[in-house]
């Protein structure tokens, strides 16, 4: 056994002075694995959700408990869980996977403050904080409070009522966790109220990657499109998470993680080894091998990250 | 490995100059996949040209040198498809 891992790992003459993992036909084996699992997990993930598939390890008691945290900090108020609120935002999470779109508006011009008077909350102001691809939810908060525009939905003291959903879809293909945090009040804040009554008709304040909006009694954009996709916003069903009995995420980290430490394990012990022992042979170089294998984990990482709008 | 990197500092560094350009890129045109897929692509394939050409010049290569660099590089191809067909990424 121990001649094995020798042979696998240690430049000698039993391999000719080549680590055994960085011969051409094991380097062909792991290539030939990694497409074939590929291959296989996109199948199983389609077919066979509930046993391998996407999950997020985030609920809406955890992110109305990170949201109330973060608004103690700042000396607000916290937020009371609404559940028209709730709906409004599993609808909003249906309809982004039901017309494959990732926006705070969809493509057919519905905004979320339809999905908010459909649902049966009648606001005064109303926010709405998205979010995708995160897998636990104080990293959920936590991008969102990075984000100046989230950031001021999450801290503003217009709200008190504040609903979220959780659900898995396909986006572009895509398997996604999708987190849509909806924020309302049905009463005027009293430091803003001289201010909104000097605003027109519809004030919609969008910052950047969130949105805001302040209503007033005569508002037309929201019952105009309301009446016209009520039907569609009750027909579109919310899709609560499926925990999976394997994680694909966790199952392709995890591999990935033992794959390549292993490789890099082996570049190093092969060139520490082949120096000392002034061995010469014709390979290329493991530094550069490393190079590459350090920017695909970079990859990996840039690429993970989840995104907040 | 020091006195290598040092040997071939212009090597190296043109070769982490583009990494970074590469990474940078697939981070700026985020979330467009197909544009993500052709810059990791293209940033692989200056990886095995780099490489191939660096020996050619400074060692001497062989079809042995050539494989191993296509190699290496299909090889991080296939994790990264392996990681966006597993959810990962």
């Amino acid at each position: 056994m121990k001649e094995f891992w020798h042979h696998l790992f240690l430049p000698r003459h039993t391999n000719n002075y080549r680590a055994g993992v960085l011969h051409h036909k094991i380097l062909l084996s792991f290539i030939i694995f990694f497409f074939s699992a590929g291959f296989l997990m996109s199948y199983l993930r389609t077919n066979f959700p509930s046993v391998l598939g996407t999950f997020a390890d985030i609920s809406n008691q955890q992110l109305l408990l990170l949201t109330n945290q973060k608004r103690e900090e700042n000396g607000l108020g916290d937020l009371t869980m609404n559940d028209n609120l709730s709906a409004a935002a599993a609808n909003k999470a249906a309809d982004m996977f039901s017309k494959d779109y990732w926006a705070h508006n969809a493509p057919d011009g519905i905004t979320p403050w339809v999905f908010i008077k459909g649902a049966g909350y009648n606001y005064i102001y109303a926010g709405e904080n998205l979010a995708r691809g995160f897998n636990t939810a104080p990293d959920v908060i936590n991008a969102w409070m990075s984000s100046p525009g989230h950031r001021k939905n999450m801290l503003s003291s217009n709200y008190q009522n504040v609903g979220f959903a959780v659900s898995t879809g396909k986006l572009s293909g895509e398997d996604t966790v999708l987190v849509v945090e909806m924020f309302g009040s049905t009463t005027y804040a009293p430091p803003i109220v001289a201010k909104t009554e000097e605003k027109p008709a519809v004030a919609l304040v969008a910052s950047g990657s969130s949105a805001t909006v302040a209503k007033t009694d005569t508002e037309t954009l929201g019952v105009q499109k309301m009446d016209s996709y009520k039907s569609k916003i009750v027909a579109a069903t919310s899709l609560p998470q499926i925990k999976p009995l394997i994680n694909s995420e966790t199952l392709s980290l995890v591999s990935i993680r033992l794959i390549m430490f292993m490789f890099m394990f082996a570049f190093i012990l092969d060139m520490i080894i082949v120096e000392r022992k002034k061995v010469v042979r014709f390979v290329g170089h493991n530094l550069d091998h490393m190079f590459l294998f350090s920017l695909v984990l970079l990859l990996i990482i840039v690429l993970a990250k989840g995104v907040v709008i | 490995m020091y006195k290598k990197f040092q040997k071939h500092e212009g090597y190296y560094l043109s070769l982490s100059l583009i990494f970074f350009l590469g990474l940078l890129l697939t981070f700026l045109v985020s979330p467009n996949f197909v544009l993500q897929t052709i810059i990791i692509l293209l940033t692989i394939l200056f990886y095995v040209l780099w490489g191939i050409l660096h020996h050619l010049i400074n060692h001497e290569l062989t079809a042995k040198i050539m494989v191993e660099y296509i190699l290496i590089g299909l090889l991080g191809i296939s994790i990264l498809f392996f990681a966006h067909m597993g959810g990962l990424i």
